[in-house]
Formats: C-alpha cells, structure tokens, sequence
C-alpha cells in the first residue's frame, strides 16, 4: 500500500539530517567529434529527503548533464557523487528518470504496462502486484480511463503524466526530471505544475527538477540551485517561497534570481568588472 | 504625430455564447456503404487483381497460341488438376519446408551477427565488411561451390537461402538498432535492463519496422532464391520442389502445367506478404503507432 511508503517517507524526514544524495566536487566533461567540453565544473550540493530540489540555469550551464550524472549515465572526471552514501555507477531504477521528450513511453506498450515494466523488469513485484501498484499510480495522475490505450493516442501532457506515474509507482529514492513540461503549451504546463504539486502532497516524494525558466523554479522548488554557464559553476543555493507567498515577494525572487543570471551574461561581455552593474 | 493610443481604435469588448452542438448539421456522420467499401484495402487490391486476370485472359485469346502463352483459364484448370490430382502440392510443400527451415536458419544468424554487432565495435565493423562484401553476391553464384560443399540435396539449398536471407535481415535489423531513439535506450538502461534483456525488451520492439521490413524482403529473396536453385536440379531424387515441377514440365511442353507452376509461387508469395506479414504488422508496429 502507498499509505505505508509515505509513513516511512515522513518517519525518515523526521529522523535524520544525512543527505540523500550528496554531490561533491563534481566535474563532468563530454567528447563532441572535435573537441572535450567541461559541462560543469567542481558543483557541490546536497539533497535531503522530500526536497523539491531545483537545478537553474541558463541553456550551457550543464543542468541536463548534471542530472544524467546523478543517473549514472555518465562518470564524473573528479569528485563523487553519493545517493544514501554509495556512489552511483551506473542507470538504475532507485533514480527513475522523467526525460523532456514524449517518446519516453515505450510504444508497444500500453499505459498501464509502461508503468509496470520498470517494477516488473527491475524484479522488484510479480505481474499482479505490479499491477495493482500501476494502477494506483495511473488514478493519482487522472488518466484511469486511458489505462489500456497506447501511448500515441494519448496528447503529449498525457504522455508526461504517465511518465511521471511510472517514475513515481517505482517509489524510487530519488525522482530525476529533466525539464518534464518544456515541450508542452503554456496552458498545459501550468496545470502539471499544480498536479506535480498536489503529488508530492500526498507521497511528499523526493525530486530533483532540472529547468531554465525562474517561474517554474520558483513554483516548484522548495531549494534552488543556481548555475552560470560555461562550464556549470554553482553560483547559489537558495530557497524558495512558500506556497501561496505574494505576488510581490515571488516577483523580487524572479528578479533577484535574474539579477545573478544576468550578472554572468554581462560579465561574459564585457571583461572588465566594471561594466558589471550597468 | 499624434500620441500613441492602446488599442489604436476604441472598440468594445465582445463576448459570445458558444451555440449548443445540437445546432449544427453535421457533427459527425457515418460514411456510406460505398465510400467504406473503397476503404477497404484487400477489396481494392482483389479489383486489381482480376483486372490483371482478365487482361491476361484477354491477350491470351487473341494470340490463340498456348505453346507460348496459355490463357488464364488453361492456367487455373491446370493449377486445381495439379493441385488435387497432379503432384503439384506435394512439390509445393516440399519447397515451403525447405524455404521454411532456410528462412529460420538465416534470421537465427543474423540474429547472433546483430547482437555482436551492437554490443561491441569490432562487431559493427565485422557486420558492415561482411555485409558489403557478400549482400551483393548471388546466392545462385555460391550455387556450385555449395554442391561440392554440402552434395546435391536439401543442404546445398538451405546453404544458399540463408545467404541469400541473412545479410538482408542483418543489414535492416542494425539500421533499426541504430535509429532507436536515444530517449529509450536511456529509458532502458534506467531500468537497469542490461545485455540481452535489454536487446530483447527495447531495442527489438522499438526497432521492429526495420526488422519487419528485413523479414519481408529475406522472404522474398529466399523464394527466388529456392526456385533458381531448384531449377538447377531437384531437392532429391523423386521428390524436387517447384522449382524443378517447372522445368520438368518445361521440358515436357507442358507450358499451362510451367504457368500453373509460376501461379503456385505467385499464390504463396500474395499469402505470406498479405496475410501473415499483414497480421504481424497490424497487431505490432500499426497497434503501436510506430508506422501508419
């Protein structure tokens, strides 16, 4: 039952100050064809349970590559990167990844099977269990009618909803998006903002969230993580605004966000300090 | 210059009340008989086909010479004799069970090359080189080396069939491998899938237009394949395929009895591609919206 996984949830928020994940010093490079990019560059940060832990930046500052890292796909050139004190190594299921685009559903399968695949292939529930648990899942995110449809019927705001199901019924340890409601319309993308929220009301889940817009950062968030671009260098960590916080307070963290985002471009143009305030 | 109004012409606002549905017309209408008779894909390819039957009957007529060119008529009697009184059928069997056992033998190796091809690089190379070298070659060209290899018999062709099939299929399986989307394979891998579950459980099912469209022409290529061979000589003594029915008969002037032959191939052919490749294709990438 999920009523049990939320009393654990809430029993460990209430017990321990250990951060779940705890990232240290994290340096990640790529190869392109001819050259070796920094993404980031020496990024610390902790997650502690039930966060609702916001990766921000500009496009360039490494967020998305960031987050692949902490997923597994990719091995840092320096520092660790720790969930419950082990390193991570490789992709698994206790880090359910929610990807931007929508052909993360597999097509052969239908709604209901594509959020029990990952139960099932990782071993962890037999058929009815999982079953069962998709289920639950699927009726928290409003899309119990379309159970048994295939994925290209259903509209790309539908898609991201069982995405986020199929993440979540896996109750991993940490749920990993990567700018989920990019692709969608701006309609579409406040109204999963606000179910995301109504979510983690009622599992109070813990989600490190990757996106470049300051609104959605702040809707979401409960902590911020600034990053400048070129190579991704950690620039704050801040909290956010409770919700329901007046339109005043959010609109001065807008700015106050922008204000460091900005700082950066401005310094990329003109070298000198000086020009910095203008 | 005058000063800059917002809106530039004063108007009011407007505000409408959508008209009840029931209003309209047309919402939704059902199509007619005709209109949903035309969209059926199997009546129109049937329309087709006797169009072209009844053209051939035609032309044969008027050339009044079944040495040459038998009517369609002289075709069917001399395919239904074969077929129940004839030993037309036992020879079509024996080919299908040859092509059969060919056609698996040569999915299951390009199987086994496409795994080592994906999971390693040297194994991508050894696909590619050896693809470009032997996807041109004929399989009939191997025909002679196979007999000295294998004997004249059943080996020698199921030699040459699953040659014939297996860089086809091992060529679409890979390009489909690879046009996999980048999402899924990560998809996959967060599921901690690994190896050959991974293989089977994504990369199959996300590829399978590719590795459907190489099954349908390792098909067609094993066919041709089997009646060229057979042509050369019988599968065994007593107990040749269609191939060989053909030039039996051939030799016999027996030409509607060479047609009937033909229209055999044919009749197989139209089943396979539009009756069990269909079936596959609706239940799977059609079912999945992968191809339309």
């Amino acid at each position: 039952m999920s009523t049990a996984g939320v009393a654990q949830r809430k029993s460990n928020l209430a017990g321990t100050t250990e951060p779940l994940l705890s990232v240290r010093g994290v340096t990640l490079q790529y190869k392109t064809k001819d050259h070796l990019v920094t993404a980031t560059y020496r990024v610390d940060f902790d997650v502690h349970r039930s966060d609702r832990f916001i990766l921000l930046g500009p496009s360039g500052c490494g967020k998305s590559t960031l987050l692949k890292a902490v997923g597994g796909y990719l091995k840092p050139v320096e520092g660790e990167i720790r969930l419950k004190g082990d390193a991570v190594a490789r992709p698994g299921p206790d880090r359910m990844m929610v990807f931007q685009e929508f052909d993360q559903l597999l097509p052969w399968r239908t709604v209901k099977e594509n959020v029990m695949f990952p139960l099932q292939a990782s071993g962890r529930l037999g058929r009815a269990a999982a079953q069962e648990k998709a289920l639950d899942y699927i009726a928290k995110v409003n899309l119990t009618a379309f159970a048994d449809s295939f994925p290209h019927t259903l509209s790309g705001g539908m898609k991201q909803r069982v995405a986020i199901a199929r993440g979540m019924a896996m109750e991993p340890d940490i749920l990993l998006m990567d700018e989920p409601f990019a692709a969608l319309d701006a309609l579409t993308r406040r109204k999963m903002q606000d179910e995301l929220l109504a979510l983690w009301d009622g599992t109070r889940f813990t989600v490190l969230f990757v996106t470049h817009s300051i609104p959605e950062a702040i809707k979401i968030g409960s902590r911020i993580l600034l990053l400048s671009p070129h190579p991704g260098q950690v620039k704050a960590e801040l909290d956010s605004l409770p919700r329901g916080a007046s339109g005043a307070d959010i609109t001065a963290l807008e700015q106050r966000i922008h204000a460091m985002l900005f700082a950066d471009s401005v310094e990329e143009a003109v070298p000198e300090r000086a020009g910095a305030h203008a | 210059m005058s000063a800059i109004v917002d809106p530039p012409v004063a108007r009011p606002e407007i505000i409408h009340e959508p008209i009840a549905s029931s209003a309209f017309g047309i919402v939704e209408k059902p199509l007619s008989p005709w209109e949903r008779v035309r969209n059926i894909g199997a009546l129109r390819k049937f329309a087709l086909l006797v169009a072209l039957a009844v053209t051939w009957e035609l032309y044969a007529r008027s050339l009044a010479n079944p040495l040459i060119f038998p009517t369609f008529s002289a075709t069917v009697v001399a395919f239904v004799q074969g077929l129940f009184g004839g030993d037309l059928f036992t020879k079509a069997l024996t080919s299908v069970r040859v092509l059969l056992f060919g056609y698996s033998a040569g999915i299951l190796c390009a199987a086994i090359l496409t795994v080592v091809a994906i999971t390693s690089r040297v194994g991508t190379d050894l696909l590619e080189l050896l693809t470009s070298m032997f996807n041109p070659l004929p399989a009939i060209a191997l025909l002679p080396l196979a007999l000295i290899w294998f004997g004249l018999g059943t080996g020698s062709i199921v030699f040459v069939i699953v040659h014939s099939v297996l860089w086809a299929v091992a060529l679409n399986t890979h390009s489909g491998f690879l046009s996999v989307s980048h999402t899924l394979r990560m998809v996959g891998r967060n599921y901690g899938l690994r190896g050959l579950p991974y293989v089977a459980r994504i990369l199959i099912p996300a590829a399978f237009p590719s590795i459907l469209t190489g099954l349908k022409i390792g098909w067609a290529f094993a066919w041709r394949t089997l009646i060229a061979a057979e042509l050369v000589f019988g599968v065994s003594s007593g107990a040749g395929g269609l191939g060989w029915f053909i030039y039996e008969n051939k030799n016999q002037l027996e030409i509607p009895n060479v047609f009937a032959g033909l229209f055999t191939v044919i009749v197989i052919g139209l089943i396979v591609e539009n009756v069990v490749f269909r079936v596959v294709e609706a239940r799977t990438v059609r079912k999945w919206g992968l191809q339309s």
